[in-house]
């Protein structure tokens, strides 16, 4: 790097490295992250007992507080998430602390008693895994960003390195050299989905900028972050607790008079200091129809049900920071654009893929000279996520299936089985026999997601599943596909070998 | 926001990228056989950016000011990958699918702009 | 003295190895470090209300972020990078304590 050379040499050598040492990392990010713009309806497969109904919120609410009156009286905060016509279950969250751990119990609107649903993380998994890797929040939170990061630069590096974006922005060469067809295999997800790609690793780290970038607050407010919230019209400014004991209305109370003032159930109350003679509670409604991520709020002392205040109107960076969250999210979105999302991300992945599979293919030996270590430790790793990967996403799914539904611990088992087949997968893949490596892991996820389908038939069996079986099939049938083609190839490079070498010279 | 409407931008910008497509040499040849001429030339250009300018007036037409963006460039991606997949498995059909989005884009558009 | 060209040659070979790791420290550190000293200066002098201007500087520090690496490792030299890194940095620390950011209690 010492040696003078031109900005695009030095991109391309920056988008190379930047892209493979936190390849595998982004591959399981776009995986996941793509996955969870389907979170609910994933969550809803996940539970087959929870049946659409048209439960009334104020009585659900009503119900839910006495239940954490009971769990946990004295917590620092409780949440619970209304039924809708969607999801007519009642998430509640309870904690102590703010630095956690957070409590969490589905509750059946009925009986305001825990649901009688089998005991699984659903679509929450693939959601929180995304942006935290199943490790400890905050370390996962800071690896993923600091990936996002990487990929922003490898991103950029990538649009600096590449010669021809005109020119070849249509061209797919196929039929000629493996390199070649790599790279444009690369090259067409990247930029055609580049706008995608941009959006999507920005509006990332703009989600969890709070954290990442303190600095801002810390010099304009002191690090009062809730006082920016507030300021800014993202969220109510709180109130200390008195430390003497009230009597606190009725949830469904509150709840009502919040429906009155704004003509729609909230999605979400929040109590604050629960028990508290100064217990707040907040009443959080849906985004209105736009791009902008801001919720509606207005705020109710819990003791007389008087409202406190609303949430202020947000300026326009405020707004923009709101929109960019939005684009991330996709909540906005109706069903086509958000299969539009779906599909991005989706390539998203594929380009993270590609870019690994050709940094192998660009250094194999020629002439049948050995491989070295790092190719292999490449190679290996590539099939092991981009293979591993989607069998440990079929096994969790099976899993949910399969386990009996009383077992213990469930929820841990599914976790287990996607992260077991994922690791089993991934070894076993190392040993497949080189020329047939990848048409057989790929064929591995894709038996598996075949099976996804039956397995609901067979255990659970309900027309309103027909749409998430039809989509595990579609993903089987296209991994299928997938190991047919790195199959065929496979079988068209042995004779024609030196022909092959001749035009990647080229 | 509805089906119709992403239906119709798609239409629209996959015209586009098609007319831009062969506006290019490479992909001139693989179709017809022969180079791009100049009059030609210019002529596939202002197709193709017509067709990606009216798809996103279509788009912002149907699905707003916020959404209709968001749709629109979407529906950009959709589209030109449809046309890689068309020149690199059947090129020859490239041109036929090009002219017979636009009768079906027609079709679509008053169910695109009913709210 | 048969061994210098292999000799010269692991010594190049380190000291390009060297240099990437230069680099890659600098972009990280020196990134993330110029990225914090504006959006914390962004903050206190952006235009509009005191909470507008905190929401631009968390923006926009991921772009100023960018920035500077792809400068790092786009620039002829480290020592180069290193030199405009650190006037940047010492600039923007001189413009955050015209701003104020140093007195205490001043701005809250």
């Amino acid at each position: 790097m010492s040696r003078p050379r031109s900005v695009r040499q030095s991109m391309a050598w920056l988008h190379t490295w930047s892209g493979l040492v936190v390849g595998w990392v982004l591959f399981a990010i776009f995986v996941t992250g793509t996955a969870s713009y389907y979170r609910p309806e994933i969550s809803h497969w996940m539970r087959p007992e929870l049946s659409a109904a048209k439960p009334d919120p104020a009585a659900a609410a009503t119900r839910a507080g006495a239940f954490l009156q009971r769990t946990m009286p004295d917590a620092a905060g409780w949440s619970i998430k209304l039924p809708n016509a969607e999801n007519p279950a009642v998430e509640v969250y309870w904690w102590r602390s703010f630095s956690g751990p957070f409590h969490h119990a589905l509750l059946d609107p009925a009986s305001g008693e825990r649901a009688a649903v089998r005991d699984t993380q659903g679509g929450d998994f693939l959601y929180r895994f995304h942006y935290e890797l199943s490790l400890p929040p905050l370390l996962g939170r800071w690896i993923v960003s600091a990936c996002a990061m990487i990929l922003l630069i490898a991103l950029i590096s990538g649009i600096v390195t590449h010669r021809r974006i005109f020119a070849d922005f249509f061209t797919f060469r196929r039929d000629r050299s493996a390199q070649r067809g790599w790279l444009d295999a690369h090259n067409v997800m990247g930029v055609l989905a580049l706008p995608f790609h941009l959006m999507i690793v920005y509006t990332g780290l703009v989600t969890l900028s709070a954290m990442l970038m303190p600095w801002a607050v810390q010099t304009a407010y002191r690090g009062d972050i809730l006082r920016y919230y507030a300021d800014a019209g993202i969220m109510i400014a709180g109130r200390p607790p008195a430390g003497r004991p009230g009597a606190a209305l009725p949830l469904g109370e509150i709840v009502s008079r919040a429906m009155a003032a704004a003509g729609e159930s909230p999605e979400l109350v929040m109590i604050t200091h629960p028990g508290d003679a100064v217990a707040t509670v907040t009443a959080y409604f849906e985004e209105p129809p736009g791009l902008a991520h801001l919720h509606p709020q207005i705020a109710y002392d819990a003791t007389t049900g008087v409202e406190l205040g609303r949430v202020g109107e947000a300026g326009a960076a405020t707004r923009t920071g709101a929109v960019m969250v939005g684009l991330h999210e996709a909540h906005f979105a109706a069903a086509p654009l958000r299969l539009v999302f779906f599909l991005c991300g989706l390539m998203g992945a594929a380009t993270v893929a590609t870019g690994l599979v050709l940094w192998t293919v660009a250094r194999a030996p020629k002439n049948a000279a050995p491989e070295g270590l790092g190719l292999r430790l490449v190679r290996i790793l590539n099939l092991g996520t981009i293979a591993g990967l989607p069998a440990g996403l079929a096994a969790y799914f099976l899993a949910n299936r399969l386990l009996p539904v009383a077992l213990d611990a469930r929820a841990e088992w599914e976790v287990g089985a996607f992260f077991g087949i994922w690791v089993l997968a991934a070894a076993a893949s190392a040993l497949y026999p080189r020329p047939k490596a990848w048409s057989v892991a790929l064929t591995v996820p894709a038996l598996a997601f075949l099976a996804i389908p039956i397995s609901d038939a067979l255990t659970v069996g309900e027309l309103r599943f027909l749409g998430f079986d039809l989509a595990m099939a579609v993903l089987g049938l296209l991994l299928l596909l997938a190991a047919r083609l790195a199959g065929r190839r496979a079988a068209m490079r042995q004779p024609s070998r030196a022909n092959l070498h001749r035009a990647a010279e080229a | 926001m509805t089906v119709s409407a992403l239906v119709l931008s798609l239409l629209l910008s996959f015209s586009g990228m098609s007319a831009l497509a062969l506006s290019l040499d490479r992909h001139h040849r693989a179709v017809f056989r022969t180079p791009v001429s100049r009059r030609r030339l210019s002529g596939l250009r202002a197709a193709g950016w017509s067709g990606l300018g009216l798809s996103c007036a279509a788009a912002i037409a149907s699905a707003g000011w916020s959404f209709g963006p968001v749709q629109w460039i979407g529906s950009l991606t959709g589209s030109a990958l449809a046309v890689v997949a068309l020149i690199a498995y059947r090129p020859i059909a490239l041109r036929a699918a090009a002219l017979a989005a636009l009768p079906l884009a027609t079709l679509m558009l008053p169910f695109a702009l009913m709210r | 003295m048969n061994t210098s060209p292999v000799g010269a040659h692991s010594g190049r070979a380190r000291a390009y190895r060297l240099a990437v790791a230069a680099r890659v420290l600098l972009a990280s550190v020196g990134g993330y470090g110029i990225a914090a000293l504006a959006s914390a200066l962004l903050a206190l002098i952006s235009s509009g209300t005191r909470a507008e201007a905190v929401s631009t500087a968390l923006i926009a520090s991921f772009a100023i972020m960018a920035a500077v690496v792809i400068w790092v490792f786009a620039a002829g030299t480290v020592g180069r990078a290193a030199l405009v890194l650190g006037i940047v940095a010492a600039l923007l620390t001189v413009a955050l304590w015209l701003a104020g950011a140093f007195q205490t209690g001043g701005a809250a």
